[in-house]
């Protein structure tokens, strides 16, 4: 299949659930799902041999600096590989509601990404079977999650020395 | 006869630490006498926070940051990051500066297919064919250091080309490299397939379909030795494969035999593109110019590894600094299938197994602590591969 016959494919699936496509780069769909729906898009793929769940990326997405602190949110994207064709599910939440079900009772081995994003960015996932840490260590303090934009380090506040080349 | 509760678990903690082999990792393997029925993983033991790190580090200083993600196939983590950043920036890489990258991928697929040959020789028992593949190796090694300078962290890409060029002196190192390599390659191949005791340590252990491959998101060589045809090189042509073509390497035994078939064949495919490199090496610029900034905009970098996919997610928010990236390594969906495959097979498998899929391999201990009732047994690694190789003798 080649990449603009797997792009439509992809289009005609899952374009009942989405509330926003984008076409990003030649080989590349994105799909912005609201995230009750997830797991039946992901159902569909599957059932219909789209691809492979090739990684999961999460993003923290804060308010620019001045406009409402409400403004910010959490982007889990869920991307899924076929050949060179690449669908990327978009799932936006709220920061106090951060919350995606578990894949694992449809890709088995999405366990680990799950857990990654779980103690990366402090994203609940509902029902994933194991949620234990992966790679933080284990006397690192709960509600600390370190890839958000937050978190700046522990001890002095002051950022590392700038070095400019 | 004593009375013993009847479904006791006994667990074999593995890792975190050997001081010999690369990162280290955490697997608990839950056994029934001989049999494993369970196993589980846990990583983060080198963890050192690049994700984070690269975000305070503008686009230059990250190609070096994330060249150091890892030291066997570092030049694949620069290639998958430079390609993706020239693609943010709209900036097209001069033909020459591609087919020097490429070149030295396929160097370093040489160097990491030999050291892991090495390093499953070794856990099987197979200490002869350890020695001689890493003697080999050099070889691939004294090149790298040729034309880059460096063993290890080649430094080869730089933002919009490359920073090294080849000359007849180095062309000719090469060729004259790949041609013995290719010769003690076949000697390889000749000894996996037909010396009976390594035969007996590899064929039909942890044999997975190619159904459980797909299932289990397995990439690279350990998914084409199940019969998975998937290959980046092939299936999403990346810097200059496109031009340079190269063919898939599958087997449908699925078992630790047709790992070691599969890689040494690409092992010799490699020495064939290579050669085919040198001979229509294109002429003109090494670089491009590259704006400082890189527009806003985020990116997919999908690279063939040694191990097999590397994905790199690349979000710019228009400074000079990434706003995201998101690195996903091959060996961590490979992982998920030993958890899988490792469960029937027996407890003195599980060295030749883990070293089977290559994990940028981490791990295995200083000691495996053995909880059999009461008596707590202590093994190291070095125990437990010993014990292997005895049970089979």
């Amino acid at each position: 299949m080649d990449t603009d016959t797997a792009l439509q494919n992809a289009r005609q699936l899952l374009e009942g659930f989405a509330s926003e496509i984008q076409q990003p780069e030649l080989n590349r769909l994105d799909f912005v799902i609201p995230v009750e729906s997830l797991l039946k898009v992901v159902e569909v793929l599957k059932s219909n041999h789209w691809g492979y769940l090739s990684f999961i990326t999460g993003l923290d997405c804060p308010a620019a600096e001045g406009a409402e602190a409400a403004g910010g949110k959490l982007e889990v994207l869920y991307h899924f590989a076929e050949s060179a064709a690449v669908v990327t599910l978009r799932i936006r939440l709220p920061y106090d509601r951060a919350e995606v079900p578990s894949l694992c009772t449809l890709i088995p081995s999405v366990s680990i990404y799950e857990r990654e994003l779980m103690e990366m960015f402090g994203i609940q996932v509902i029902g994933t079977p194991d949620p234990r840490r992966l790679l933080l260590p284990d006397d690192w303090p709960d509600g600390v999650y370190p890839l958000r934009k937050s978190y700046q380090g522990f001890g002095s506040t002051s950022a590392e020395p700038q070095v400019e080349i | 006869m004593t009375k013993q509760e009847a479904f006791e678990k006994f667990i074999v903690p593995i890792g975190p630490q050997h001081p010999a082999l690369k990162e280290p990792g955490h697997f608990e393997f839950v056994v029934d006498g001989e049999i494993v029925t369970g196993a589980a993983i846990r990583l983060g033991y080198v963890h050192r926070g690049i994700e984070k790190g690269v975000e305070s580090r503008n686009w230059t200083q990250n190609i070096y940051m994330l060249e150091r993600v890892c030291g066997i196939c570092s030049h694949i983590h620069a290639t998958a990051y430079t390609l993706g950043v020239e693609q943010l920036a709209n900036v097209t890489v001069p033909p020459r500066a591609q087919a020097i990258r490429t070149l030295v991928s396929e160097l370093e697929r040489i160097h990491s297919h030999l050291l892991w040959l090495g390093v499953a020789a070794h856990e099987g028992g197979f200490d002869t064919l350890f020695m001689f593949s890493w003697r080999d190796r050099e070889t691939v090694m004294d090149l790298l250091e040729t034309i880059s300078g460096n063993r290890v962290h080649y430094s080869t890409n730089i933002l919009g080309g490359v920073k090294i060029d080849l000359d007849e002196e180095k062309i000719t190192a090469i060729r004259k490299g790949m041609d013995f390599l290719e010769e003690r390659t076949h000697h390889y191949l000749k000894v996996i397939n037909t010396d009976e005791t390594f035969l007996g340590r590899t064929r039909g252990v942890g044999t997975m379909s190619s159904q459980q491959a797909e299932e289990l998101s397995a990439v690279g060589p350990t998914a084409r030795a199940s019969g998975v045809p998937r290959d980046l090189r092939i299936d999403a042509p990346y810097a200059a494969y496109p031009e340079f073509p190269v063919r898939l390497m599958l087997s449908n035994e699925g078992d630790l035999h047709a790992r070691f078939v599969v890689r040494m064949n690409e092992c010799l495919e490699a020495y064939r593109l290579i050669r085919e490199i040198l001979d229509h090496l294109p002429e003109g610029e090494l670089t491009v110019r590259m704006p400082r900034r890189i527009p806003e905009g985020e990116t997919i970098s999908r690279v063939e590894a040694p191990r097999g996919e590397l994905a790199y997610f690349i979000k710019s928010a228009g400074g000079d600094k990434p706003d995201r990236i998101k690195i996903r390594t091959p060996s961590l969906c490979n992982w998920g299938t030993i958890t899988s495959v490792a469960v029937g097979h027996k407890l003195a498998d599980m060295p030749m197994l883990l070293a089977g899929i290559d994990p940028c391999f981490s791990c295995n201990d200083r000691m495996v602590r053995v909880n059999r009732a009461n008596q707590p047994q202590l093994w190291s690694w070095e125990d437990l591969r010993l014990y292997g190789i005895e049970y089979y003798r």
